[in-house]
């Protein structure tokens, strides 16, 4: 992949801190009755803690950690959907996030009305979306269901046409979390086809992954995190070997 | 030639950096950033409006036809029960007109409401995954509120028409100056409690009992001369009554399109006379559009303070 010299920052995070509170009580009767006590009922614990770092446009950087070590908090809130309690994060661009595919489809909706409806959370206009429409049927191979109503679809054409949406958007920065192992085996070869495309038009992507040999792969910066905290900063391979130390502590 | 990688990099090194909502809510400027973020995802907001009438009465043989059934049935309930049986269409001249309608403008007001607040937890799949600016879910629930009762708006246009009730007249501008009234105060109460009921699920059920409650706090099934009969000794009750705005848009929309109310009647031999409307509606119906806009700003950044944990509350 080209590495451009003097690339600009896309992404600027200044010690991130997230705290999550989790209380173990919900309705109005329990908050009445514990009234007072609520500390007892309360978990809080750090998802993040001082995470600084600076993405340049056109790096491809992988976050990894353990389970629960913070690398899907760190991706919401570097997409915005969680506001950290301290710090910020400053971006430029167009950013589309694929935490989940399909995660706007409407069941009761057809393929081609929920195409529209999806396209348009992830940000395109209605006239791009027409422009798109033909190629995101397409890539996702399955024409003669579009009109159907997606409930009926298996999990494979769900995902198939929630991909093929999400590629077409036109991301400057595209968050992505575990979602590239979907399909069948030609169609995955199709999506690292697709992401490895992003990368030569220098889109920027960041990846939670927990395949060592996907990060390994696509990214050519690592970010280790470890309850919270960020371990390890750096090129790809050694970021693998930080990754295998982490897990022993 | 520069690349489609360089022509990209040349393009973000020129924009300027945006800090995502964390900057925290600052009040004016906050306030018209999110309106502007709002405005710039109405495609959107016109996808989910139609998203949410498609999908009510999907696979339903009759569709959307049973958004009219529900109102209707009320519409017969009340005319029969509270009006004949109960005589209240004795003093209210054209009694079928006048219950629909108020229970025309309540079910905008009501739906606003209860789907609104319901509003932000049920699309929760979606807040957890995809940054959009949150208004924009009871902002939806608004805006099928709004074709239902345009729906029902037809419906009492045709029935008026067939009874040969058509109010010409200057009246017929208090009808969108009450539509707006309910409008701003409903969106407003819809975006406040929305945000709440992330942190307190009971609000959406206390939501359903008050709004039980109001129904019988606005002249929808007796009129506004019964009230005025009712306190006739402490005349001040009536303006307490009028401070509530939905009360007092109800009587604005009857004004507008119920032409018996303005006019004397005769009913079984006993003559009705119009009806005493409150003094100075019209400053009355602009001070309650005002104060809702004020209510709506302030449940707009009570939102934008909560907005920021709806993704891990949910």
């Amino acid at each position: 992949m080209p590495a451009l010299h003097n690339a600009p920052t896309v992404v600027r995070a200044t010690n991130v801190s997230k705290r999550f509170v989790i209380r173990k009580e919900k309705s109005l009767k329990e908050r009445i009755v514990n009234f007072g006590r609520s500390q007892k009922h309360k978990d809080d614990f750090w998802a993040l803690r001082d995470v600084s770092f600076d993405i340049t446009a056109g790096t491809t950087i992988g976050l990894v950690g353990a389970n629960g070590s913070g690398k899907s908090t760190l991706l919401k809130v570097l997409g915005g959907i969680i506001q950290p309690n301290d710090g910020k994060v400053e971006r430029r661009g167009r950013l589309a996030a694929l935490l989940e595919l399909g995660a706007g489809f409407h069941p009761d909706l057809t393929g081609r009305e929920n195409v529209y409806l999806n396209s348009s959370i992830l940000g395109l206009s209605r006239k791009q979306t027409d422009e798109y429409f033909q190629s995101i049927v397409d890539f996702s191979e399955i024409e003669e269901f579009i009109d159907t109503q997606v409930k009926f679809y298996s999990s494979g054409m769900y995902v198939r046409l929630a991909f093929a949406i999400a590629v077409h958007v036109d991301p400057d920065i595209l968050l992505v979390d575990e979602v590239l192992a979907v399909g069948d085996e030609p169609f995955q070869e199709k999506c690292m086809a697709k992401i490895r495309e992003f990368q030569q038009e220098g889109r920027t992507i960041i990846l939670v992954s927990h395949s060592a040999s996907q990060v390994e792969d696509l990214c050519d910066r690592v970010v280790v995190l470890s309850h919270g905290h960020v371990v390890f900063d750096g090129a790809a391979a050694e970021g693998i070997l930080a990754l295998r130390e982490s897990f022993e502590h | 030639m520069a690349t489609q990688a360089e022509v990209r990099a040349a393009r973000l090194a020129e924009l300027p950096f945006e800090a995502s909502a964390s900057a925290g809510p600052r009040s004016v400027g906050g306030f018209v950033t999110s309106v502007r973020e709002i405005f710039s995802h109405r495609e959107l907001l016109d996808l989910l409006i139609r998203r949410e009438l498609k999908s009510r009465y999907k696979d339903s043989a009759l569709g959307f036809l049973w958004s009219l059934i529900k109102p209707l049935v009320q519409l017969i309930i009340y005319y029969v029960f509270i009006g004949q049986v109960l005589g209240a269409a004795r003093n209210v001249a054209d009694f079928a007109i006048f219950v629909f309608a108020g229970l025309t403008l309540w079910g905008l007001y009501s739906e606003t409401i209860s789907t609104g607040t319901a509003s932000i937890v049920s699309n929760g799949g979606l807040i957890k995954k995809v940054y959009l600016p949150r208004e924009i879910f009871p902002l939806a629930a608004t805006g099928s509120a709004i074709f239902n009762f345009l729906v029902q708006m037809l419906v009492l246009i045709a029935a008026i028409l067939v009874l040969g009730q058509f109010p010409v007249s200057l009246n017929l501008l208090y009808v969108p100056a009450s539509i707006a009234v309910v409008l701003i105060w409903g969106v407003a109460f819809a975006v406040l409690l929305s945000a709440l009921n992330v942190y307190l699920r009971d609000i959406q059920y206390l939501v359903e009992v008050v709004m039980l409650l109001l129904f019988w706090a606005s002249p929808i099934v007796y009129s506004w001369s019964f009230v005025v009969t009712a306190v006739k000794q402490h005349t001040w009750l009536l303006d307490v009554y009028l401070l509530n705005p939905i009360s007092l848009a109800m009587l604005a929309f009857q004004r507008g399109l119920w032409q018996a109310g303005n006019q004397t009647r005769v009913i079984d031999g006993k003559t009705i006379p119009p009806q005493d409307w409150p003094a100075s509606m019209e400053l009355r119906l602009v001070v309650a559009a005002v104060v809702g806009l004020v209510v709506m700003f302030i449940a707009q950044r009570i939102f934008a303070r909560l907005q920021g944990n709806f993704a891990q509350e949910i």
